[in-house]
């Protein structure tokens, strides 16, 4: 069984890279090897230049945050934090300062004294952070640490380690599956699936631009319609869904009139609009019915029905729902999207019939 | 669909429950506070019938044997203290049982603790059933068969001493001896000592040593500075069960010592059953008794008493 295969990438100097995936994709695997725990069957990893994988995780330069912390519960948050100086031969007299150094940097100031089931999770976290970097290691790696979480720590502990970072400048590695963990924090972002890179690209383009309908469908709310080529005329596309057409652009080489597509659409690019309202500028414009309607307070989630299009399940958001009409089953709507926002791509399941 | 046969089938130990609770319900549900007092008092009569026990030894401990008689004497005394702590024989006696039981739960643990690990450890599904069984297979023999397993191997026409005289040497005399006892009694006790040790190492998560690893520290300092302290409550469970167990063990030292290395049990069956003086037995109980407890409490003073039951949350 290969968990990793045609992995390759290269990380600049202080910049945070994540790998983000479904579990069971291989960032776990990968992250271990980089550490030292598993050997790869094939290939190297190199760190400032220096070949590793013949070195052991003891004499790496690697701090990690482990999925459970791991922190020492037999010691004090400053003797986990005074560990690995002890282990690797810090200068003992230069040990309490910079213990109290990091405690500041991770605002645990005064606490170093506590032991680790006297700290919240968020304080545990902290401290697992402050071991991780205490010896200034040449590289940084998080395995998921806060998946363990609820929503509010873990959103505000994203923010609190990206400030961490860019005051060290440390070169970090982050494996997640939680799609907005990667979009915070990092400066590079690659999506793996089944061992395999799928798309490698900064936040931003990544988002916007996604270069297959796995990463399509894996970041953001996206509705997938599956459907024929009609023409094709550069990136400007058009491809039939059920019984209508409808306009999207492609990145894909090699596709021709009559190929069977897959075409992507962000759920917050669709606008909903009343049985009446003038569709505007949208150049695609369909009638729709409300199958369900799911409030998310800062927005209403809608899944709309298609006849024309053969009867596909569309999402569209409303944002600041309180401004706008409300909706509800089996309403009658109008929904319309521009046509750089639909991304066609090859349909990648009949491409292997 | 056919009505006949149902997909779904009650399971039969559903059933067997819900006729155990028809019969629970007849206990009256006021008095439910109690229940789980009322299933702690057969254990809690099991310790006390002990205690009463041990208060009628302390009592014949206190009377002197009336040799014209040989029934104890009405009146109280401390003679057979006396005679039990003024005897060189008794007081070598003690000192070697102490002395077996401070190297037996050394050794033990020296080896108990790598086996343990491993099993624990082991990525190989095999590796850890084999060490298992091989820690339970000992269980089913019994502490007699495996002296005289020892005496076979070891005995002046046992195994090694054929193999010896076969190569032309002469025999050595491998028991009835302190060092046969001391390794009959290690081979008993290590069982023991992996099975408390365990449980402890199986509660260390792998990720910890992990930790340990990538911030610098070998295998070495990760077992002094993590393992180790992580496992104490293991490590000191163990030594308590191997200690006492040593100090007070009769067998071994019965079967493999042949009478040349008592300990202190075989002087209390001597006391009770040669010599017809339960009151000279009982004092030495007494003393066994003391000795065990004041052990104990030394090393959970030592260790802290959080060792046994640990409420930290290891994570």
């Amino acid at each position: 069984m290969q968990a990793v295969k045609d992995v390759s990438f290269t990380l600049p100097k202080g910049a945070v890279l994540t790998i983000l995936g479904p579990s069971g994709c291989g960032k776990t695997t990968l992250l271990r090897m980089i550490a030292g725990f598993d050997a790869p069957t094939s290939g190297e990893i190199f760190i400032q230049g220096q070949a590793v994988s013949s070195v052991p995780p003891h004499r790496r330069s690697i701090g990690m945050v482990f999925q459970k912390l791991a922190l020492f519960p037999h010691m004090t948050a400053a003797e986990n934090i005074a560990y690995p100086l002890k282990m690797r031969r810090f200068d003992p007299a230069s040990i309490p300062d910079l213990v109290d150094r990091y405690l500041n940097i991770v605002q645990l100031a005064g606490m170093g004294d506590r032991r680790i089931h006297e700290l919240s999770g968020g304080q545990q976290q902290r401290v697992a952070i402050a071991r991780a970097l205490s010896f200034s290691p040449d590289l940084l790696l998080l395995d998921e640490p806060l998946s363990a979480l609820d929503k509010k720590l873990r959103e505000e502990m994203q923010l609190e380690f990206r400030r961490i970072q860019q005051e060290l400048a440390v070169t970090t590695i982050n494996v997640t599956h939680d799609q907005r963990e990667a979009l915070v924090m990092s400066d590079e972002i690659i999506v793996m699936s089944d061992g395999v890179i799928q798309q490698a690209d900064d936040p931003v383009r990544l988002y916007r631009q996604p270069s297959n309908r796995f990463v399509a469908s894996f970041i953001g709310l996206t509705s997938l319609l599956r459907g024929t080529l009609v023409r094709i005329q550069g990136p400007d596309v058009t491809v039939r869904v059920g019984a209508g057409e409808l306009h999207g652009r492609t990145a894909a080489d090699g596709l021709s009139a009559g190929r069977p597509v897959e075409s992507a659409i962000r759920a917050e690019q669709v606008r909903i609009l009343g049985p009446d309202d003038p569709t505007g500028h949208f150049d695609n414009a369909l009638q729709a019915v409300v199958v369900q309607q799911i409030f998310e307070g800062d927005r209403m989630v809608y899944q709309v029905r298609c006849p024309e299009l053969g009867d596909a399940l569309i999402f569209a958001f409303d944002h600041d729902p309180a401004d706008r009409k409300r909706y509800r089953k089996n309403d009658t709507i109008q929904i319309g999207w521009n046509s750089r926002d639909l991304l066609v791509y090859e349909d990648s399941e009949s491409r292997h019939l | 669909m056919s009505s006949d046969k149902p997909a779904f089938k009650y399971p039969l130990s559903w059933r067997i429950l819900d006729h155990a609770e028809n019969v629970a319900a007849l206990w009256p549900r006021r008095w439910s506070p109690l229940t789980g007092y009322l299933l702690l008092l057969p254990a809690l009569l099991l310790v006390f019938v002990l205690v009463i026990g041990l208060v009628y030894i302390f009592d014949y401990s206190l009377h002197e044997l009336d040799l014209a008689t040989y029934r104890l004497k009405d009146a109280f005394s401390l003679v057979n203290y006396h005679v039990a702590l003024k005897s060189a024989t008794y007081r070598t006696v003690v000192l070697r049982s102490l002395g077996a039981s401070f190297i037996v739960t050394a050794i033990t643990t020296v080896l108990a603790f790598p086996y343990a690990y491993v099993m624990v450890r082991a990525r190989s599904s095999g590796t850890r059933k084999f060490l298992l069984i091989s820690l339970f297979l000992p269980f089913f023999i019994g502490q007699v068969v495996r002296a005289y397993g020892w005496l076979i191997i070891l005995g002046k026409e046992g195994l090694l001493n054929t193999l010896l005289a076969s190569l032309g040497l002469p025999p050595i005399k491998l028991i009835y001896n302190y060092p046969a006892v001391v390794l009959g009694l290690v081979q008993y006790m290590l069982p023991f000592a992996v099975l408390l040790i365990a449980p402890a190492i199986t509660a260390i998560g792998e990720e910890i040593e992990l930790a340990s690893e990538s911030l610098g520290a070998n295998w070495v300092k990760t077992f002094r500075h993590v393992v180790i302290p992580l496992a104490k409550p293991g490590l000191v469970g163990s030594a308590v069960v191997v200690f006492t167990l040593t100090l007070t063990d009769f067998a071994m030292p019965e079967i493999l010592g042949g009478g040349t290395t008592d300990f202190i049990a075989n002087s209390i069956y001597d006391g009770f059953f040669q010599l017809s003086n339960p009151g000279l037995g009982s004092a030495l109980s007494m003393i066994l008794v003391t000795l065990g407890s004041v052990f104990v409490t030394v090393l959970f003073s030592l260790a802290g008493t959080g060792t046994l039951v640990s409420r930290e949350n290891v994570r």
